[in-house]
């Protein structure tokens, strides 16, 4: 985890729930936390395995709640990805009137009725449940939530904050932990002081009027009664081996989880029957009836891939013709689209009755780095398409597919909008299916439909991992030029980057004939 | 293609075959059952209906027709390519094993029939990188009302070369007669020439594959016929003018 988490001063990040939205003294919350890549989240049937964990972290304002959480996240070291969820996002949308009171401080933010529970719960569901959540944005400058939302997505911890993240009961049925932070009220009281005029250049007097007209209250009421819900009570100075007891539970927990479903865990390659540096053995026959969309092996086609497969074909020829073959696959791959029955009326006066594409929404994500080998001849078949990318690489020491970056098309981000969306992923080649797996498990826990997924690729290794993937997700079409017969284990001698900075060789399998590394052909 | 790999240890199978004239199915057979041997269409699949319903609509805007028809002339191109010969190719992969493929034979030249087979270089050069391309104008004379040769320039290697000859639309094949005898006084043998064509009326293919049966026509689709003004019905009117290729080469 950075460390810039915790070197803000402790005054700083007491107390986030009445802190201005000045973006430096809201570090990294509500956003996907990376330390690295994400391993798979789901087992070789395709279902996710667990939930998220969930923590939810309560207790009065300036009690020290951030510190608490943050710690827990530096704590808990090599975890791959954490959001911390604050409250504050879900105050509620404001008429005039509230707007009014609200900039003459006379409007309660420190009610549960402020807050937006039921959205509060909802996005935190959707978070748990590993799909994505666009939550509200709140403008403390505005006293106004925003037009915008921020897209949340691929958390496997999250500690939702919040002076009433206790209060609600369909928000405590969504935590795994429960912690209150337990702070003396002088405590709060001087620290909210300081940093009010510190930071907002408010006077004493103000602070105090507030702070016993609604703050005071508030906790007596609601805040400090909550604390009965929770499972561990965190004090609010000097807490490091409570938090210390905190992740080692949080850790023994993940633990139990990983061993539970260690087993089932998706890794395609192990189910490969391939030793080492040995070919694999004869296509079974119930792989040879994938359900695969093969390009025609026209005399073009085959000679085009005569020309990528050769060694000794030169970067610019091989970049000329993985672009002209991508276009054709793309072409071919249209045929899995929806088409509608349309009269037109040609510039002769005549009406012509064709057809017309009946998708609501198509969008394209690119597997970098060798997808993205397939963009530009996605983009020359389909106009003014949306291309997302997912930065997928297998883990060098276990050959698990990591997650490392996530950018999708805004029909994806949107769950309302994935539904009816096409979406085109590109791959260079399908050999374990790895990476493939994940990304198809991506687009599902977005909400885009298995039906609606058209896997374009120029190689498929029959005996690879394509058959596990087909079994989990029947539906997605798969489009591909050519079809090899053989997987191979063998060594890639280091290439610098690709996550690999020191240009350290690693075990991988490839393909057979196959057309070598196909991002390295395309790029370097 | 060079440096074809040491093919001795496995013996490669031979290339696949060219295309063979369409018996599938078709939906615009209506117009034309069957089709001249010579003939060939593209797959009469929904997608590449729907790309000729937005190039038929007068309502579609010009960017959006470049769009769609380029995508139909790289398609059409690519399916004329698959006519040219191949020969068994045996190469050595990146991954040390050997694969047993195909290799391009013989040099082409694309030959467009101003104004509007111009429109189709683009896609050509797209699918053929940097292929030498000649010109043909050829308008009606006045006087005769018969096609007549305005200008035309060649590659100098033309008779050594297979010729994509492109015109857009093929209504009555006047001019594309007259285009193809041009090229036959070149020196280029009738079986070397391949026409590419995104619309064709049912007289004009019958009249150009009668006059000239072993050349091949590649086109995309088959229209109901010609309007008693020679245009091609529904057709797409003017396919020059809605790209508005707007070229003078005569003052």
């Amino acid at each position: 985890m950075p460390d810039d988490f915790v070197k803000s001063p402790s005054y700083l990040s007491v107390s986030p729930e009445v802190i201005q939205s000045t973006p430096a003294l809201q570090p990294k919350k509500n956003t996907v936390l990376v330390s690295h890549g994400r391993p798979p989240w789901y087992a070789e049937d395709g279902q996710r395995i667990a939930d998220a964990f969930v923590i939810g972290v309560a207790g009065g304002s300036a009690s020290g709640k951030t510190h608490v959480a943050r710690q827990i996240v530096r704590r808990l070291g090599s975890i791959p990805t954490v959001i911390i969820l604050s409250q504050d996002s879900f105050y509620k949308y404001h008429n005039e009137e509230e707007l009014k009171l609200a900039h003459a401080n006379m409007l309660d933010f420190d009610h549960p009725d402020a807050i937006d529970m039921p959205m509060f719960a909802s996005c935190l569901s959707d978070l748990k449940a590993c799909k994505q959540s666009n939550i509200p944005v709140y403008s403390f400058a505005e006293h106004q939530r925003l037009e915008e939302t921020k897209y949340l997505y691929g958390a496997t911890i999250i500690i939702a904050e919040g002076i009433m993240a206790l209060v609600d009961p369909a928000l405590r049925a969504l935590y795994d932990l429960k912690v209150f932070v337990q702070c003396d009220s002088d405590l709060m009281l001087a620290r909210r002081i300081k940093r009010d005029v510190k930071e907002r250049g408010r006077d004493v007097g103000g602070i105090l009027d507030q702070y016993l007209r609604y703050v005071k209250p508030s906790y007596d009421t609601f805040v400090r009664p909550s604390a009965s819900h929770a499972d561990i009570i965190v004090p609010g100075s000097n807490n490091d081996v409570a938090i210390d007891l905190i992740c080692t539970h949080i850790r023994q927990q993940l633990q139990e989880r990983s061993n539970k479903f260690r087993q089932k865990i998706a890794i395609p390659h192990k189910y490969l029957s391939s030793r080492s540096g040995a070919s694999t053995p004869d296509p079974r026959p119930e792989d040879l009836e994938l359900d695969i969309t093969l390009l025609p092996q026209t005399r073009q086609v085959q000679g085009i891939y005569s020309i990528l497969r050769d060694r000794t074909t030169s970067r610019q020829d091989f970049v000329f013709f993985t672009d002209r073959l991508s276009t054709l696959l793309v072409e071919h791959a249209l045929q899995h689209l929806p088409y509608a029955p349309k009269t037109v009326i040609t510039p002769i006066g005549m009406d012509a009755h064709g057809k017309k594409l009946d998708a609501h929404h198509i969008c394209g994500v690119a597997i970098l780095r060798s997808g993205g080998a397939l963009e530009r001849g996605f983009r020359r078949v389909i106009n003014d398409v949306p291309v997302g990318s997912l930065l997928i690489q297998s883990d060098s020491t276990s050959g698990e597919a990591l997650l490392l970056h996530s950018m999708l098309p805004t029909y994806v981000r949107q769950r309302h909008l994935a539904k009816d969306t096409y979406v085109f992923l590109l791959d260079a080649q399908i050999g374990t299916a790895a990476a493939a797996f994940m990304a198809i498990r991506v687009l599902l826990d977005h909400g885009v439909k298995e039906d609606h997924i058209i896997f374009v690729t120029f190689l498929v290794a029959r005996t690879g991992g394509v058959s596990v993937l087909k079994g989990a997700f029947p539906s997605v079409k798969i489009v591909c030029g050519a079809i090899d017969n053989e997987m191979q284990e063998g060594w890639l001698e280091g290439y610098k980057g690709e996550g690999n900075t020191e240009g350290k060789g690693r075990k991988v399998w490839v393909m057979k004939p196959g057309m070598g590394q196909i991002g390295d052909r395309y790029y370097l | 293609m060079s440096s074809t790999a040491d093919a001795t240890k496995s013996v490669p199978p031979p290339p696949p075959p060219p295309p063979q004239p369409a018996h599938v199915p078709n939906s615009n057979l209506a117009h034309m059952n069957p089709l001249p041997p010579s003939v060939f269409t593209l797959p009469q699949t929904a997608q590449l209906e729907a790309l000729y319903t937005i190039i038929r609509d007068k309502e579609t805007s010009r960017g959006d027709f470049l769009f769609y028809s380029d995508r139909i002339i790289r398609l059409l191109v690519e399916e004329g390519l698959n006519h040219l010969p191949v020969v068994a190719r045996t190469v050595e992969t990146p991954t040390g094993a050997t694969y047993n493929g195909v290799g391009f034979e013989g040099k082409i030249c694309g030959v467009s029939i101003l104004r509007a087979g111009e429109a189709m270089e683009a896609g050509l050069r797209e699918v053929c990188r940097s292929v030498r391309i000649g010109k043909i104008l050829i308008q009606r004379d006045e006087e005769t009302t018969l096609p007549k040769l305005f200008y035309s320039k060649f590659p100098q290697d033309i008779a050594q070369r297979y010729v994509l000859l492109l015109d857009p639309m093929l209504a009555t094949g006047g001019s594309a007669i007259k285009a193809v005898e041009v090229l036959m006084d070149h020196g280029v043998p009738e079986e070397r020439i391949i026409f590419i064509n995104l619309i064709a009326a049912p007289e004009g293919l019958t009249t150009f594959t009668k006059r000239f049966p072993s050349l091949k026509v590649i086109t995309g689709w088959i229209d109901e016929g010609l309007n008693d003004k020679a245009y091609i019905i529904p057709g797409l009117g003017d396919f020059g003018e809605r790209r508005q290729v707007s070229f003078f080469y005569f003052p």
